[in-house]
């Protein structure tokens, strides 16, 4: 009895153990690589670097305009998470709140988009963008992000618009604010949770968005960090130091803010999740 | 004052509105016109009934990222959703560690999926890859497999990447046993049962939504699985790994076949469809937002 106890809970521990060292060492891995030279790395793979070298980290600059990828990522996941948050956050507010003709239709309309996987409309979306002019410009990036945090955003905060007891805004109300007013001075600082959780969710897909930022972008001037990467891939896959220092370029932020606002993406996925 | 708050209520819908008619709206619309029509880059738009539909089922590229599509979602509804049910069981006994596994699990989830695909290239790589490294410093000599290139190994190689990494599906089933009433566990205890009857009998049955659920987003995740492939194999050797999403992209970017890749957009959204109605079935899942 105490010996199968024993081996059992051994089992537990491996599996543990083993899924999290595969979900952690291959990153580890590549950040450590980052630091060696080409012929520090093909020598060895598991030779720790002996000094902090960062010199692939200046011929990955060097190589690739990653500056300016970088400022491209940075300007889309901020715009593309502070529109995303009022324009949706405006509608959700109004779905949790008020009464009015078409709003079970156009909920349904909405929920349509959770049928679609966004690869689905690759094309017609590319024929879009195109018409409006908006192709190879952030600004389309910007505007179809928006579009593909729709779902998870309006779910997101709807609910949070929905914990909020309505006595907060008939006490607004009898105190003579209005419409408008009631939203920005009342509600909007109350429901700072919602829109923390909805906007991590929706920084990390405009941050690591890939496919769409492929197809949509066509010159250095408005690609972001993702497709950089594939730039490393296809013209300097023999530069492995380098290579290394891109990927961490682009992990490192994920990481950070998942580290820092873990307690949002955790509530963030089980919305997102819930709804999908 | 009413009329007020409706316009009011009129501009607070209208961007989303905008939004989403421009975004899903009229993509959808394109994409279930174009597929009735041949559309290509230099010839002009025709009508052709359902010969793109008939023409699927003799393309075997398209049966090809079919099939793996297929696959890949079984797989992921079903050891996908066992290690992620299984990690969150045994984290919710909530030892020392569970904080930290819970987290140190999620990793592979919220990073950038194309900077993952560059990671496992990496990992993998013949020459320098930490695992044929690994293979070679346990005694295999000259091992030099090239899991990604490889017609036996690329299959599995890029399963690999995604299958064990069920982080999401671990974060939601451990909020839902966190909901589970104290007292339910303790009359199981009194009852005599063990930890392993306890978790059969008694948690999962009570889990059985939020396991529905997440089957749900792992095997539609599938349907738009296109970064990692990309990055790695690029569909290759062949059309080994060759999936829908993947075929969208070629067919259409690479080709210029746009009416024939606008008919696989339309095909994949019926999967989709298909795939929820059944899942939903096997679950019985009550309530659904959809």
């Amino acid at each position: 009895m105490k010996i199968s106890k024993l081996l059992v809970g051994l089992i537990k521990y491996m599996f543990v153990i083993t899924l999290v060292v595969i979900s952690v060492v291959p990153i580890v891995w590549v950040l450590m690589s980052s630091f060696k030279t080409n012929a520090q790395i093909l020598e060895s793979a598991f030779k720790l670097p002996e000094t902090l070298n960062w010199s692939n980290y200046f011929n990955a600059f060097k190589i690739a305009p990653l500056t300016t990828f970088y400022i491209n990522s940075i300007f889309v996941a901020v715009f593309g998470t502070g529109m995303n948050l009022i324009i949706i956050g405006m509608a959700a507010y109004v779905f949790a709140r008020f009464e009015f003709k078409a709003k079970s239709i156009l909920m349904l309309v909405f929920s349509i988009s959770l049928l679609i996987p966004n690869t689905s409309v690759l094309y017609p979306l590319y024929v879009t963008m195109n018409k409006l002019g908006l192709y190879d410009k952030l600004q389309g990036l910007i505007l179809v992000y928006i579009g593909f945090g729709l779902p998870v955003t309006l779910y997101i905060l709807k609910s949070y618009f929905l914990t909020i007891p309505k006595e907060i805004e008939e006490s607004a109300k009898l105190d003579g604010a209005g419409f408008l007013r009631t939203f920005i001075q009342i509600i909007l600082p109350i429901a700072k949770p919602g829109f923390g959780t909805a906007g991590v969710m929706q920084f990390l897909l405009c941050w690591n968005e890939f496919q769409f930022a492929l197809i949509l972008t066509s010159g250095n001037n408005s690609r972001t960090l993702p497709v950089a990467l594939s730039y490393f891939n296809t013209q300097f896959a023999s530069n492995y130091g380098a290579m290394f220092a891109a990927t961490v370029i682009i992990v490192i932020p994920s990481i950070i803010i998942y580290a820092i606002l873990q307690e949002q993406v955790v509530s963030g996925l089980a919305a997102g999740a819930v709804k999908g | 004052m009413e009329k007020k708050n409706r316009l009011w209520i009129a501009i607070f819908l209208l961007p989303s509105i905008l939004i989403f008619c421009l975004i899903y709206g009229a993509s959808v619309v394109t994409l279930f016109g174009s597929s009735f029509t041949e559309w290509k880059l230099a010839s002009k738009l025709e009508f052709t009934g359902i010969s793109n539909y008939v023409n699927l089922f003799a393309d075997k590229n398209f049966l090809k990222a079919l099939s793996n599509t297929v696959i890949w979602a079984l797989l992921q509804s079903t050891i996908h959703i066992f290690i992620g049910v299984t990690f969150a069981l045994i984290l919710s006994k909530k030892e020392f560690y569970w904080k930290f596994a819970r987290t140190a699990y999620m990793i592979p989830n919220i990073i950038c999926s194309a900077a993952l695909g560059m990671v496992y290239l990496s990992i993998f790589n013949p020459k320098f890859g930490a695992v044929n490294n690994i293979i070679r410093a346990l005694g295999v000599e000259d091992f030099s497999q090239n899991w990604f290139m490889d017609y036996s190994s690329a299959f599995f190689t890029v399963t690999i990447t995604w299958l064990p990494f069920a982080g999401v599906v671990a974060i939601l089933v451990l909020a839902e046993i966190a909901a589970i009433p104290e007292a339910i566990l303790e009359s199981a205890k009194i009852d005599g049962a063990g930890e392993f009857k306890t978790n059969i009998y008694v948690v999962l049955p009570l889990l059985k939504n939020i396991i529905g659920t997440c089957v749900i987003v792992a095997a539609t995740s599938m349907l738009k699985n296109f970064d990692i492939i990309f990055m790695t194999t690029n569909g290759g050797p062949g059309n080994t790994t060759l999936n829908l999403p993947l075929y969208i992209y070629k067919t259409s970017m690479l080709e210029n076949n746009y009416g024939y890749a606008n008919t696989i957009g339309a095909f994949l959204i019926l999967l989709g469809i298909v795939m929820l109605i059944v899942i939903n079935k096997a679950f019985k899942l009550g309530q659904s937002d959809i």
